[in-house]
């Protein structure tokens, strides 16, 4: 298969210009007569909803949540990167498409980030407008902070939650729009799978979570905003509810998979405390501005950390990374706290911890400074770990947070599968191997409000469509597999619950395809996760029934479809013989344990192609070019 | 009209006619307590006011009708809105806990209101509606407040009152919007001020009366 | 240093919305005092499947207090007793061993119980869709540093805009009040220069669908703000008081 990008010509900085006016338009009146299916309700799905409703289009919105409000992007706390400049420190969007393309490791499409670093601008304005309560300077202007992987400032926020503030905004548009009934809301709905016909993604399988009825909705397209796959570990920053279902459907419907081991490990997280554990909190990475991360410089010294002075400390971001100091991209830092935790300098309990010190910055700034910054972050803290940060250092730990994976998208942010888009974190496309902080809510808004109501005109008006309704056979088969499903998980009655695999499937991934992998682990862990899968289906146990509200069953669902999903992760890691961002083979590093690459054999983007369940899936490859940024070693020393 | 009808009917408009007839009654509360205090200047002052009140004729019947209207206006929203706030919770909840918000006043203001009402009939056949001659209101006061059970029937109501006005006040205020950092703490202060300005000040004085007459 | 307590939770349990309920008393043994509360109701749930129980249904997501999926009342308390915290921040250290804890759904006419925990807070959506936003199409906007925002607004606005949308506030408020979740997007956008256009029209609007979505009066109990998670002041609820006199009377909007 031959994988088509669909980049336009011409230059750089011309591209998506030139492809808008290329697209085809729908007649304004003709608009309506589009049924468009928005799976997901966070940034991603939340904008694409409202705008595409606001365009005429009809907008059928589905969300696992009792409220589309309650989507995860809620939870993204640090800011949003736009090239404004304000700050006068010599921002330009070439420099953050430049800074997205290194910080990615150079395995994104240079195309597809300059287009996100062109429109980062926009997003700002709009949300500004729809009264996103930025902060501001005391003349009344947006006030900007500098983030992780950028030496300069361009990361706009709302305290400690400007992923909700985004949220809310996208949100209420939403809203206005449900209200004006030009989109239809569908709560406590979880995608089951997508409907094919002819060829074309033409409609979803959803279950009502709070009665269990399988419905089918038809469409001219669909458009999966589903988040990412970070809950394949079990443990990690993501909501529980997020999972990789619908994505994974859609891959076997036909869809491509693109770079599955691309998986972020964010270094500033909680750390673990007990078995029971259901999930792991992140703090901000805005954290990392003020705060100083440090471990004492003998293995196992386990003083309580003011009695260590100064002398036995060691900032180890700051010694190694002189320039970026603490503010090294996540992968460098994470594989940085897991070496000296390996090392035998972690601290705490457990020894998986390292201090993230704000000591100097409250002598410098003062407390209240430092209290205005952080004081949410600061509290959470307290809230879960009982310990005040104002007065001992905050113990961090790395833990899984995103995934730059996912179904493989043209510029057109279309899957293989004709009639499917997708967008945010659950398609692949903008952050190459490791995404940089702040970028996350940049890309989901992009796609959403300024990419899809393009692109997806461009579709319609080109494509012939011939109507279908839920009629049509496909939906029955395609709604019968997934009832049967369904039926089979509770059929097994075993003893072992959905949590506990999934607890257990989370352990082999994290310690054979986490921060970092070699080829004997991951091949180990393969045949590890052949085995669980095996005895899920063997000795699962789900209570209750299919007609009603049942929480296990939801659980089992989507915990089936990790347990297969997560042999992907493991088959693309071991494929890509490499190291790079996110991705961290043992095998190849440089002396000082940086990722290597081999930009020879795997400068691409892996996309996985499913052909059926006892074969192997099909790995193609799309070859990445860099003409407008040099492929160099990352160095952030 | 039906925009005002339906602006007074919604939620936040009921509680701005209970704030401003509440407000109403605060003053009515003020100019009777300084009435009050001719008590203390013997029959003549006190009587001498009765009397200046019932010169003022067709304004006295104004000030009244003025009450009235806002006495049937506070009471019928009050009501409604009592019935309407327990219709909101159909089941209530095993147990019962304040995460420090409510107070004595606020979670008995319904409950206040009624025995507000029941005993401002019975003040006002008791001291109001009644002939002028042969005994003049001094006396009926002074007569009333030899008797124990009066005395400690109208102390208790005014503590009753007091409660009511402890919530009442600082709640007007909000409910008209006027809630600043700067000034609410005032406004709350004021409002026990008030509070205990009529539990002691209306109080006392059937004691007084008694001790003194 | 985490222990482990021994407890009994009385646990709501209702079937469905036509069930009329009951409360089941579980004994609870081996709670480590790291545990958040709805770790600790993980692990009863867990230990229910394997024998053969029904585990307890309730809403729950990001576990990390910002997505306002979770709440119950806990001893009478929406969220639990702590200030300031949601019910998966609340940890097992703030309980003794031995403790009996009762565990309701929210309970509101608004807010029907659907299954034990979980309720159906679909009225809050209904209050947004009367006109929480600013109608401002994609693509219209105007450059973001045209309008300028003092600081100290933007915070106030910040302060509202906080709210998560749990819910606590009707269940905390005895009359069971939307004031403070409708207030808090009122304020919110009232205080910015780009929600001024509308604000007159949004407070009217939800208002009257605060009302037709069949909650109670706000009786200035203040039991709401010292529930709220983000803790949300009746200042906002002043403003919305304010906005909507000012809106009701002086506007032409009816």
């Amino acid at each position: 298969m031959r994988l088509d990008a669909k980049i336009p010509g011409g230059p750089l900085p011309q591209k998506w210009d030139r492809h808008r006016f290329e697209l085809k338009l729908v007649n304004p009146a003709n608009k309506r007569k589009f049924e468009i299916l928005v799976v997901g309700t966070g940034l991603a799905g939340a904008s694409a909803s409202a705008s595409l409703a606001e365009l005429g289009y009809q907008v059928k919105t589905f969300c696992i949540h009792d409220s589309p409000r309650r989507a995860h992007s809620i939870a993204a706390q640090g800011g949003i990167n736009a090239a404004k400049n304000y700050p006068n420190d010599g921002d330009s969007i070439w420099r953050l498409f430049y800074d997205t393309v290194k910080g990615g490791d150079f395995r994104a499409r240079e195309a597809n980030v300059y287009r996100l670093a062109q429109i980062s601008n926009a997003i700002i304005d709009h949300c500004v407008a729809q009264g996103v309560p930025f902060a501001r300077e005391y003349g009344g202007l947006l006030a900007n902070r500098s983030f992780g992987g950028a030496q300069l400032s361009r990361t706009f926020y709302a305290r400690g939650q400007t992923g909700q503030q985004l949220l809310l905004g996208a949100y209420g548009a939403l809203m206005r729009q449900a209200a004006a009934g030009r989109v239809r809301l569908f709560p406590r709905r979880e995608i089951l799978d997508i409907v094919v016909v002819r060829g074309k993604a033409r409609g979803v399988v959803a279950r009502n979570l709070l009665n269990g009825e399988i419905e089918c909705h038809e469409g001219h397209a669909v458009v999966l905003c589903t988040g990412g796959y970070g809950n394949a570990y079990y443990l990690s920053t993501n909501a529980k509810a997020s999972n990789v279902t619908a994505a994974f459907r859609a891959y076997k419907r036909g869809a491509l998979f693109a770079n599955p081991c691309f998986t972020q490990i964010h270094p500033t997280c909680i750390p673990v405390h007990g078995t029971y554990q259901s999930k792991l909190t992140l703090m901000s990475e805005s954290l990392r501005n003020d705060g100083r991360v440090w471990v004492p410089k003998t293995p196992g010294d386990k003083r309580p950390p003011h009695q260590i002075p100064e002398a036995e400390r060691d900032y180890f971001l700051e010694r190694k990374y002189p320039s970026f100091g603490n503010l090294v991209p996540r992968d460098v830092a994470s594989r940085n706290v897991k070496e000296q935790c390996d090392q035998g300098k972690g601290v705490g309990e457990t020894g998986l911890a390292v201090y993230l010190d704000f000591a100097d910055a409250i002598r410098r700034d003062g407390r209240a400074v430092i209290e205005r910054k952080y004081g949410n972050l600061f509290q959470m803290y307290e809230k879960i770990t009982g310990d005040d940060p104002y007065e001992t250092p905050m113990k961090i730990y790395p833990a899984v947070h995103y995934t730059m994976g996912g179904l493989w998208v043209d510029y057109n942010l279309m899957s293989t599968l004709e009639g499917l888009f997708v967008l945010g974190e659950a398609n692949f496309s903008d952050h190459g191997a490791n995404r940089l902080g702040a970028s996350a809510l940049m890309q989901g808004l992009a796609d959403g409000y300024f990419i899809i109501p393009y692109t997806l005109g461009g579709y319609l008006a080109g494509t012939p469509l011939e109507p279908v309704s839920a009629s049509d056979p496909a939906f029955a088969e395609t709604a019968r597999q997934a009832a049967e499903r369904l039926r089979r998980l509770l059929a097994v009655n075993g003893r072992r619950t959905p949590d506990d695999l999934h607890r257990e499937l989370g352990m082999v991934l994290w310690n054979f395809c986490g921060m970092s992998r070699n080829n004997e682990g991951l091949r180990k862990a393969r045949g590890r996760v052949q085995e669980l899968r095996e005895e899920f289906w063997r000795n699962v146990r789900v209570p209750g029934s299919e007609q009603d509200l049942n929480q296990s069953l939801e659980k089992a669902g989507r915990v089936a479809d990790f347990m297969e999903f997560a042999e992907l992760m493991i088959l693309d890691a071991l494929e890509r013989q490499e190291s790079c961002g996110g991705h961290f083979n043992e095998a190849y590093q440089t002396e000082d344990n940086e990722a290597r690459r081999d930009d020879e054999r795997f400068c691409h983007v892996a996309a996985w192609e499913f052909r059926g369940e006892d074969r192997d899936p099909v790995r193609h490859v799309e070859p990445l070019s860099f003409e407008h940024v040099p492929l160099t070693q990352r160095s952030y020393k | 009209m039906g925009w005002l009808v339906s602006l007074l009917g919604s939620s936040v408009g009921k509680k701005w006619m209970m704030a401003v007839t509440g407000f109403a009654f605060l003053g009515f509360l003020a100019a009777h307590f300084a009435g009050n205090l001719t008590v203390f200047g013997g029959r003549e002052s006190f009587n001498g006011y009765a009397q200046k009140l019932q010169s003022l004729g067709p304004i006295l019947h104004l000030f009244r009708a003025g009450l009235i209207a806002c006495a049937l206006v506070h009471i019928t929203t009050g009501l409604l809105l009592f019935l309407q706030n327990r219709r909101a919770r159909p089941v209530g909840y095993q147990v019962a806990a304040s995460a420090g918000g409510r107070t004595l006043s606020s979670r008995t203001m319904p409950y206040t209101g009624l025995l507000i009402l029941a005993f401002v009939v019975f003040h006002l056949f008791h001291f109001t509606f009644v002939p002028p001659a042969p005994l003049t209101i001094f006396d009926r006061v002074a007569a009333a407040f030899r008797r124990p059970e009066l005395v400690a029937l109208y102390t208790a109501m005014m503590v009753v009152v007091a409660l009511h006005v402890r919530h009442g006040f600082w709640s007007a205020f909000q409910t008209i919007g006027a809630h600043h950092p700067k000034y609410m703490p005032w406004i709350f202060a004021l409002s026990l001020a008030a509070a205990f300005a009529t539990a002691i000040g209306f109080g006392s004085l059937p004691i007084l009366v008694a001790a003194l007459v | 240093m985490s222990q482990t307590i021994r407890l009994t939770l009385k646990i709501w349990r209702q079937k469905g919305p036509a069930d009329p309920g009951r409360f089941e008393t579980v004994a609870v043994d081996g709670v480590s005092t790291d545990m958040s509360f709805l770790e600790m109701l993980d692990v009863v749930n867990e230990k229910r499947i394997l024998e053969g129980g029904e585990p307890i249904a309730f809403d729950h997501d990001c576990r990390e207090g910002i997505c306002g999926s979770c709440g119950a009342v806990v001893n009478g308390r929406p969220h639990g007793h702590l200030r300031g915290t949601t019910l998966c921040q609340l940890h097992m250290r703030h309980f003794r061993d031995g403790d009996t804890i009762v565990i309701e759904p929210f309970r509101a006419r608004a807010f029907p119980v659907i299954k034990d925990l979980v309720v159906d807070r679909s009225a809050l959506d209904r209050l947004i869709q009367a006109g929480g936003y600013v109608s401002v199409n994609t693509g219209s906007a105007p450059e973001a540093n045209t309008l300028p925002v003092p600081p100290d607004r933007a915070e106030r606005a910040m302060d509202a805009a906080a709210c998560i949308g749990c819910g606590a506030c009707v269940a905390a408020c005895p009359n069971a009040s939307a004031m403070l979740f409708t207030s808090a997007k009122v304020s919110h956008l009232a205080l910015l220069p780009q929600g001024r256009p509308e604000a007159a029209r949004r407070v009217l609007a939800m208002v009257r669908a605060m009302d037709a979505c069949g909650f109670g009066n706000c009786s200035n109990h203040r039991e709401c703000e010292m529930t709220c998670p983000k803790e949300i002041s009746i200042v906002h609820i002043a403003r919305l008081n304010r906005e909507a006199l000012k809106a009701g009377f002086l506007s032409p909007e009816a």
